[in-house]
């Protein structure tokens, strides 16, 4: 070409290709297709659409046009474009032909489309359509395993599975997808053991707690629970439901390896309207040891660097009665736990902090009665 | 012996003679219905002793017949009666020959009770095996019918694992069973905890064990494609709780056991499951995948609990190997291993003294609990 315009103009030819575009020109010529345009527009590629019209024309037997749609269908499965696939393989089934055989064919393949595109459920009534229809098609038969297996539901896939290899009993991938479902089958059944077990050690931790809670002589205020739920004997007085830990850290009371009692505590500071939160203060600790921990820093609220641990009074609330006792701060958790007033409430024990002789604990304690140690 | 006793000795044979031969001809589809029942009843009931028995096995003719009333379709109770006759009698060595003549009429009873358990106690001898085996694969579906009758829905004869199991002792058997093309071998593990016959499960787990000596399969036995492993393990396995790391290293099918989960209580059933997983520690590969999917601790568990001495002595063997040093090289396989003769025999010696002190120990023992029963006022 090159060589022949050296000379001079080329001879052109009428309606010939466009140098620069005659791939596009190309393309666009229905025999030299390599692909399927996406829409076929009548007014811009007449042919194309002058084919589409011949090849699909109603004239001709619904299994003939089922049958081009199910190679229409294949084409687009062939490059992956499964969707089409399946509008394809759709309106195949749509010409309700006769032929029960193509219409299991056109089920298992749009089968297979739905699984590439995830719709498993989809996928598997076809299977299942497709067999009603074929009962000895064993590709139906894999598909529909495969989606039982893809569904987790293990017990069905192995018994397709099995029926499929009463067919061919060498069916290499009923083989194969067999001996998956079975595996998988089994850590199910695994995981519902586990599943029990763990139930079972909760059940029991939840037990040796309420013993032991019990067994201190510690007094629990219940949530509310149902009123349609009887409280069980023995543990009567603290049912399971009732006994709720309700703190922001969503800490719980717990029995540790020794068998001693840890709980959440919380500190309230009324006077700056302040919280500490000590999420495991071990049974047999003193409130003091905490004390010189908590402030052995002073708190960043505390303006005016009162809240030394030695200045400090602790009390706890009788709700019921309305009343304040105060706490010696050398005794431990245990011991003001099991005072005979103290009812812990949300599962959380509280203690309520004042400076010494301060004037804001003397304006609190001037409505309530106290009992001081 | 006096000329008077031998000739009625011989008069008494020649009675029993042609007493076979009319039976053999009442069972002939000539005879009729009614006459066939009433003959089949008798050679049933002639079978029930061992004199009987004996009786039947010398007589191939009476056998055939009896093999072609049983297969027979629409001959209702005459061919149970023959079915039961034939089972009996083949517990006799002496009725191998005449029944394995009869294969083409007996393989048609398959996979019923009787026709595994006749053929069962037929293949004791390999070569009967053998025949067997042969026949069903000129038959055309080989082993398919024997291993579909596992799969359900009906439970399984308890015939069915003897059957299997003796087939297994030959090559041939074994290889109908480790068919990598087929579902086979899997179908048969589920049956190794299986409770309502013993029968059948200890002739499952005998079939498993045999297959074992395969070495060439054993890397796909322990597989994910098999995964007999875990089998093996689970009727040796007991209630006992692991911690969670021991947990977890366990197969999933050996995690988070019921309470209530019992052992294998046939101890020669548990020897042959140990026997079965020492097999397949025969290779270096097969240990690494033995040891690592924690049979120890499933061993280490059942070793507390054992009281028969010698599936104790095999589980002590069997943790050996798992728990010792990897023996050094040219040694992995121990399958393959040449054992020179003069050491060969010391072992088998030492073998002995110890079965030998293991049975005076035990004796002793024995003994000593006697004793105090003795002395007590």
């Amino acid at each position: 070409m090159a060589e022949a315009g050296a000379g001079g103009e080329a001879p052109r030819y009428r309606g010939g290709f466009n140098e620069d575009t005659w791939e596009q020109e190309l393309e666009a010529i229905p025999m030299f297709m390599k692909r399927c345009p996406a829409e076929i527009d009548a007014a811009r590629q007449p042919e194309l659409a002058c084919l589409q019209s011949l090849l699909f024309d109603e004239e001709r037997s619904p299994a003939e046009l089922a049958r081009l749609y199910k190679n229409e269908g294949n084409e687009y499965f062939r490059e992956k474009d499964y969707r089409k696939a399946v509008i394809s393989y759709t309106e195949g089934l749509r010409k309700k032909c006769e032929d029960p055989e193509l219409r299991a064919m056109l089920h298992t393949n749009r089968a297979a489309a739905q699984a590439h595109l995830g719709n498993y459920r989809s996928a598997l009534n076809d299977a299942i359509q497709a067999r009603k229809l074929k009962p000895t098609h064993l590709k139906a038969i894999i598909r529909g395993a495969l989606c039982h297996l893809e569904l987790k539901n293990f017990s069905e896939a192995i018994a397709w599975c099995e029926e499929g290899l009463q067919i061919d009993s060498k069916e290499k991938k009923l083989v194969e997808v067999r001996a998956k479902a079975d595996k998988l089958k089994r850590a199910e059944e695994r995981d519902a053991r586990k599943a029990k077990v763990m139930e079972r050690k909760e059940q029991c931790q939840k037990e040796s707690l309420l013993a032991a809670i019990k067994e201190r002589n510690i007094k629990v205020v219940l949530e509310p629970s149902n009123e349609e739920e009887e409280m069980s004997d023995g543990l009567a007085e603290m049912s399971l439901d009732g006994f709720h830990s309700d703190n922001a850290m969503g800490a719980k009371v717990h029995l540790d390896a020794d068998g001693n009692l840890n709980w959440p505590v919380l500190f309230l500071y009324p006077e700056h309207e302040q919280t500490d939160f000590i999420a495991a203060f071990h049974e047999n600790t003193r409130f003091i040891d905490h004390l010189m921990v908590m402030f052995a820093e002073l708190p960043p609220w505390d303006l005016e660097r009162k809240y030394l641990p030695d200045s400090l009074e602790l009390y706890f609330e009788d709700e019921e009665k309305a009343e304040m006792y105060e706490v010696n701060p050398e005794h431990t958790l245990l011991q003001v736990l099991q005072h005979q007033r103290y009812f812990v409430k949300a599962g959380t024990p509280t203690v309520l902090a004042f400076v010494k002789h301060s004037p804001f604990s003397k304006k609190y304690f001037s409505s309530k009665k106290v009992h001081r140690l | 012996m006096s000329e008077a006793s031998l000739s009625a000795a011989m008069s008494e044979e020649a009675e029993v003679e042609a007493a076979a031969a009319a039976l053999a001809a009442l069972l002939a589809p000539a005879a009729g219905a009614a006459a066939r029942a009433g003959a089949a009843e008798a050679a049933a009931a002639l079978s029930g002793t061992a004199a009987g028995r004996r009786l039947l096995a010398a007589r191939p003719e009476a056998l055939a017949a009896l093999a072609a009333l049983a297969a027979e379709p629409g001959a209702g109770a005459a061919a149970a009666a023959a079915r039961r006759c034939l089972v009996n009698v083949s517990a006799e060595p002496a009725a191998r020959g005449a029944l394995l003549a009869a294969l083409p009429a007996l393989l048609p009873l398959l996979p019923g009770g009787a026709g595994c358990g006749l053929l069962a106690n037929v293949c004791r001898e390999p070569a009967a095996a053998r025949r067997v085996l042969r026949a069903l694969r000129q038959r055309g579906p080989g082993l398919a019918p024997l291993l579909e009758a596992l799969r359900g829905p009906a439970p399984p004869p308890p015939e069915l694992g003897p059957l299997l199991c003796n087939l297994s002792q030959v090559p041939e058997g074994r290889r109908g069973l480790l068919d990598r093309s087929r579902c086979s071998v899997q179908r048969l593990l589920p049956f190794t905890q299986y409770k309502d016959s013993a029968v059948h499960r200890r002739g499952i787990v005998g079939a498993l064990r045999n297959c074992c000596f395969e070495h060439e399969h054993h890397e796909w036995l322990l597989s994910d494609e098999v995964d007999v492993l875990p089998f093996l393990l689970l009727p040796l396995a007991g209630p006992e709780e692991f911690p969670e790391e021991e947990m977890e290293r366990l197969p999933a099918d050996l995690q988070y056991l019921p309470q209530d989960k019992q052992r294998e209580e046939e101890p020669d059933i548990r020897k042959m499951l140990l026997e079965a997983i020492m097999l397949l520690t025969a290779t270096k590969a097969g240990r690494h995948v033995v040891r690592e999917k924690g049979a120890y601790l499933i061993l280490r568990e059942l070793h507390r609990w054992e009281r028969d001495p010698d599936v104790l002595s095999a589980c002590e063997k069997l943790i050996q190997v798992l728990i010792g040093d990897e023996p050094g090289p040219g040694m992995e396989n121990l399958l393959e291993v040449s054992v020179p003769e003069e050491v060969e025999q010391q072992l088998q010696r030492l073998d002995r003294e110890e079965d030998e002190r293991r049975r005076r120990e035990q004796a002793e023992q024995r003994e000593a609990q006697a004793c105090p029963e003795e002395l007590a006022p």
